[in-house]
């Protein structure tokens, strides 16, 4: 990464252009060509650098339900619980942490029946108590901002 | 009220959920997918954004590439009558991406969760010691990451046309019912 792969990062960060070719604009903004810019965006999603471009949505606002949820397993049925929880849709990330719930994951759900039963079908196939599940949904939003400052 | 999700905006969420095609014309082929005209399209997306459906458009970065190798969850045990302050003031550190309060369970009281990022573990460890002398919270839970399991962007609408997210109660009944064979059903269904 170099000083423009950085000036680029910062710029693809914030208000991607609505317009029939978003990186013309960007490339302006830039001063550099549209035909680098595509280059090297194109060389950081091969990397992995960018894991993808796109929008990211409001899921209560577009009426979606979501939660933080986790799960208290013993060590040895940790690869099982991955598998299990991992194959819900619902389930967009899931984490291996060091507590006694141990694995946390995010559910966004169409409602929160769903999100209720899909947490139940995870507790019963993986004989847990009802203590060793727990949904925790948003009360109070205090920030979101997901965006890095890609400094050099 | 609850907000009803319409059809056009079903197959807007379905040609954007997963992320551009690797495409200097993105809107464009969405539209495309979605069957609307381009005009639309961002039309659409300029009114969610307008109405905070739609949080950002651009780039998701891979944090520990871009120099972010440290992250971690810390959940706080906050007084009640002090989460409004405290959760203003964790989320004014600019180390936090993420900051929410969130339900408590009876046998996990944790009420402010934070996603709080750094160089390195150390820097994260620092970060959340200021944090906590800052807001006089000194009842908190780093949870360490120690492996990815799964890390997609959401699913809003499922891509066979037969079935979308909305089918899914419907479709899963049998396997809750039988939940032993959940995984089994979970492959084969096309939802």
């Amino acid at each position: 990464m170099d000083e423009i792969d950085s000036r680029i990062l910062r710029e693809l960060q914030h208000d991607f252009p609505l317009s029939e070719r978003p990186y013309e604009v960007v490339a302006e903004r830039l001063q550099i060509s549209t035909k680098q810019l595509w280059a090297r965006v194109q060389r950081m999603l091969d990397e992995g650098v960018i894991r993808r471009m796109g929008a990211s949505f409001d899921s209560n606002k577009l009426g979606f339900s979501s939660t933080l949820a986790a799960v208290s397993v013993e060590p040895e049925l940790v690869e099982r619980a991955a598998k299990v929880i991992g194959q819900f849709h619902e389930v967009t990330h899931n984490y291996l942490r060091n507590d006694a719930f141990n694995i946390w994951f995010t559910l966004i759900a169409v409602d929160e029946k769903r999100i209720e039963s899909v947490l139940e079908e995870i507790r019963t196939t993986l004989s847990l108590e009802k203590a060793a599940v727990l949904n925790l949904p948003v009360k109070r939003l205090f920030k979101l901002d997901a965006r890095f400052d890609v400094s050099k | 009220m609850e907000y009803q999700i319409s059809d056009i905006d079903k197959r807007i969420l379905a040609a954007l959920q997963g992320g551009f095609a690797r495409s200097q014309t993105p809107y464009k082929d969405a539209a495309k997918q979605a069957g609307i005209p381009t005009e639309q399209l961002l039309a659409v997306l300029k009114d969610w954004k307008d109405h905070g459906k739609l949080r950002r458009i651009g780039s998701i970065v891979h944090h520990e590439k871009v120099g972010f190798s440290g992250g971690a969850m810390v959940a706080w045990l906050v007084d009640p009558e002090h989460v409004e302050r405290v959760g203003t003031t964790l989320a004014g550190f600019k180390e936090v991406s993420h900051a929410y309060e969130r339900r408590t369970a009876e046998n996990w009281p944790y009420n402010v969760y934070t996603m709080v990022h750094g160089t390195d573990m150390q820097a994260v460890k620092k970060t959340v010691e200021r944090m906590s002398e800052t807001s006089a919270v000194s009842d908190y839970r780093i949870l360490n990451t120690e492996r990815e399991l799964k890390k997609v962007p959401p699913t809003y609408i499922m891509n066979d046309p037969r079935c979308t997210m909305l089918d899914a109660r419907t479709s899963r009944n049998s396997s809750i019912e039988n939940p032993g064979s959940s995984i089994e059903k979970e492959e084969e269904q096309v939802c």
